[in-house]
């Protein structure tokens, strides 16, 4: 990221305080009064509840805590489904052997919704926590699986030419060339896959859960309260958003040799 | 065994390589035959896109000869080792690595101490005059440096061999000169055999103790150069010079007439 | 031993073992030269086997609970000229998911890939769009679900409209990044040669991005299938993700793997046709 003049940056968060702020309006028009306003509520009415929320419980909990229910969930499912998907995904990119055997499986699984598991994972793994943990598992497993497949795959051979001009053995090349060369894609694997998990945190909080942001969705579907639909959605996009932004941050920590590479 | 049977270190006996493509087959090099014997500072030179790559790869081991047969001290080449030290002509450094990163790797994969191989780099870098840039990414170096670098690595190793590739061929005329005395300096200080591969006179003659000029593609040799000047040379002394102008009308004649007549 | 067989019968042996001998080497070279392949057709049949084992032979769970592939393969064939239990038969419900599907990412692709590089070319369209980009793409499709259901209703719109946003955000996202990776070098020479904004734009940009572009088709492509079948799942009267919430709302678990089999299938040929014409178009657009 280049260094903007502060001037620009600043210009920069005015415009997009500006649009959203346009986006804002335009809601509260088209919801004042309106037919569209009788089933879908204003903007401010959304946003006064969700702070009301933050300390009033919807259901048994308030809002944050809610929020923390979801994000257990998804972490633990976000980070087996990466370890197993790294792990998968570069032995299938350094090896033609597991790649014939893996790839054909994991291309068949991969277009399949973990909503659409919803039924299978409940006889598996019945109604509790794992099922949920294994829709997330699902979700974070296809994206990193098919980034890090792409990165150990697509490594620069002249890169794996030098190292074996350097004296590296097979074991040697796949650790000390393979893993870091890849480790650019498998990073841009683990961010889509995070927000690709905390997506699917709706789907797997429809297997009987009692608490999270999917399930004050649901509720809200169930009980036609679109108040409460939105202030979940709304939740989803803003706490969504806070993890991309710490994903990016960490990603040019982890990979400045990437900048401005030639 | 009689004087001429001296170390003949380098030997290439009627090699072939052509690629297979679209249209048909593609000779690269045809019936290319070579003896360099050891420590010597043997230039294959010809003009672009002649084949100069691919015999330094196939000299390698980073690719194989249709047929003919390469070997090195009497043993057949099959694949890249430490013994043949490569420098690229894009460089191809592990932008992972630091400077230090990069020059150690070859000890390092062959299990040499820390403490040990540290001292080696360190050694190599000081040959090739980059203290003070030890802890320096590739992308933060220029394209000089860069190059400096590819070679204090591919020295660490401390190969029989050295095969260079255009190493100075992306470099700034400046950086070029300078660079040209010091892989002299370099080489005079620790002496190698060294197969460099240039397309510019001036470089060649101011390296070589025996030029060997190319053909067009496919690549074969055309005459054979021993030069005798007392290192280190003037570019402009009088019997460089001559030798400049002998050998440019011979080129003119044998290569690029023939490229006109294609 | 040798020796008491006449010549009759070692010409006999002579002549029989030769064309059999042809035979296996020429298998041999067969399998030696798709070994890849026979391995992975090895694999899913051996994931079959172990299926058929759990369930047929080792009896793990109930066929009702959890139906051996035979049942699986069964119902696949009744399903083909079936349309109960759903109303539907397999081919009827395919069809309509993939009409929806195709709607929905076209509509995306024909306004992300436009966006994406007035993003990436323009700054002050960056600057006003893309706040509001990054706060509506973490929110899962799914979730405008009920929105869409309010102001649509039922019916193709509010699915078309899921697949819509999912496939537009990742065309956008390529497009933009593909523009952005236009060399500056390239751009440069465009100047020298006293190039319009419009013609750099058209002429360097624009093939410059293409691979990039090409891959958020795949992307968006592979997305918007998953996102169908999920917004299916949920609010639907037909289609391959309605067949899956109807055969698990009558404990029709052989319906749902047929069903889930099924776009998984056509998931991966859809991703293998995407891939060959990706080959084909950027063959010789690499962008050095």
């Amino acid at each position: 990221m280049k260094k903007k003049f502060i001037p620009q940056n600043i210009i920069s968060v005015l415009c997009g305080i500006a649009s959203i702020f346009a986006f804002v309006i335009f809601w509260f028009i088209y919801t004042n009064g309106s037919t569209l306003g009788k089933m879908i509520p204003r903007p401010d009415v959304v946003i006064i509840s969700l702070f009301k929320d933050i300390f009033n419980p919807i259901g048994q909990h308030t809002l944050l805590i809610h929020v923390c229910y979801s994000m257990y969930r998804v972490l633990v499912g976000y980070v087996i489904g990466s370890i197993v998907g790294i792990i998968l995904g570069l032995a299938m990119g350094w090896s033609k052997v597991v790649e014939a055997i893996f790839s054909p499986l994991f291309r068949i699984i991969r277009p399949i919704p973990p909503i659409a598991w919803i039924p299978i994972s409940i006889i598996w793994l019945g109604l509790g926590e794992n099922a949920k943990i294994f829709l997330i598992f699902l979700a974070s497993f296809s994206n990193v699986t098919l980034n890090a497949w792409t990165g150990a795959k697509n490594v620069d051979p002249k890169l794996i030419g030098a190292s074996q001009m350097l004296g590296a053995r097979k074991s040697q090349i796949f650790f000390t060339i393979v893993l870091p060369a890849s480790i650019p894609q498998i990073f841009a694997g683990l961010q889509v896959a995070l927000s690709s998990c905390w997506g699917t945190i709706l789907a797997a909080e429809m297997v009987r859960s009692s608490e999270g942001l999917g399930w004050i969705i649901v509720t809200g579907g169930n009980n036609n309260d679109m108040k409460q639909i939105l202030v979940g959605i709304v939740t989803i996009g803003i706490v969504g958003f806070i993890l991309a932004v710490i994903m990016r941050k960490l990603e040019a920590v982890l990979c400045r040799w990437n900048k401005s590479g030639t | 065994m009689s004087v001429e049977q001296e170390r003949n270190l380098i030997k290439c006996t009627h090699v072939y390589k052509s690629f297979q493509t679209p249209t048909g087959e593609h000779p690269v090099v045809n019936d290319f035959n070579l003896q360099a014997k050891e420590n010597e500072f043997l230039v294959l030179f010809g003009p672009g896109q002649c084949g100069k790559t691919t015999l330094i790869n196939l000299i390698a081991g980073l690719d194989n000869a249709t047929s003919g047969a390469i070997e090195i001290n009497g043993n057949k080449v099959k694949g890249p080792s430490p013994e043949r030290g490569v420098v690229f002509q894009d460089i191809s450094l592990f932008p992972w690595l630091t400077t230090m990163g990069n020059v150690e790797y070859g000890p390092k994969m062959a299990g040499m101490s820390k403490k040990s191989r540290r001292e080696k780099a360190h050694h190599y870098i000081n040959l090739v005059g980059l203290q003070g840039f030890e802890n320096s990414f590739p992308s933060q170096l220029s394209g000089g440096m860069k190059q400096r670098v590819g070679i204090a690595r591919a020295y660490c190793i401390e190969p029989r061999v050295m095969l260079m590739d255009e190493p100075f061929g992306a470099l700034d005329a400046q950086t070029r000169y300078l660079m040209q005395e010091e892989l002299q300096r370099i080489w005079q200080a620790e002496k190698r055999t060294i197969v460099f591969v240039t397309n510019n006179i001036e470089e060649a003659l101011y390296l070589a103790d025996r030029i060997i000029v190319l053909s067009n593609c496919p690549a074969t040799v055309k005459k054979e150069y021993v030069i005798d000047l007392p290192r280190p040379r003037k570019y402009v002394s009088p019997e460089f010079l001559s030798l400049r102008k002998e050998i440019t009308s011979i080129i003119n004649k044998y290569v690029v007439s023939e490229a006109e007549n294609e | 031993m040798r020796n008491k067989p006449c010549v009759y019968i070692t010409g006999s042996i002579i002549t029989r073992k030769r064309p059999q001998k042809v035979k296996v080497k020429f298998l041999k070279k067969f399998m030696k030269d798709n070994k890849y392949l026979l391995l992975s057709i090895s694999s899913v049949l051996v994931v079959l086997f172990v299926w058929y084992l759990c369930v047929d032979v080792l009896q793990v769970t109930y066929q009702s609970v959890f139906p051996g592939p035979i049942k699986c393969f069964q119902t696949l064939i009744k399903k083909l000229y079936t349309s109960s239990p759903d109303g539907a038969t397999l081919l009827q419900n395919l069809l309509a998911s993939l009409e929806v599907a195709m709607l929905g990412y076209v509509l995306g692709a024909v306004v992300g890939i436009p966006l994406g590089i007035m993003m990436a070319w323009n700054k002050w369209v960056d600057r006003f769009v893309r706040p509001l980009f990054d706060l509506i793409r973490p929110i899962p499709g799914i979730a405008w679900i009920p929105l869409f259901l309010v102001m649509f209703g039922i019916g193709i719109t509010s699915k078309a409209m899921v697949i819509f946003l999912n496939s537009m955000i990742a065309c956008t996202v390529n497009a933009y990044s593909g523009i952005q990776q236009t060399s500056e070098l390239h751009l440069w020479v465009g100047d020298v040669f006293g190039a319009s904004d419009r013609q750099k734009l058209f002429k360097i940009a624009i093939p410059t991005a293409t691979p990039m572009i090409f891959t958020g088709l795949r992307v968006a492509l592979g997305t918007s299938w998953t996102a169908l079948i999920a917004a299916e799942l949920l609010a639907s009267n037909k289609g391959l993700g309605y067949m899956i919430q109807n055969g698990s709302a009558i404990c029709r678990p052989d319906i749902i793997i047929v069903g889930m089999l099924t776009i998984g299938v056509v998931g991966l040929i859809f991703d293998v046709l995407l891939h060959r014409v990706e080959i084909r178009v950027t063959k010789g657009m690499n962008a050095e």
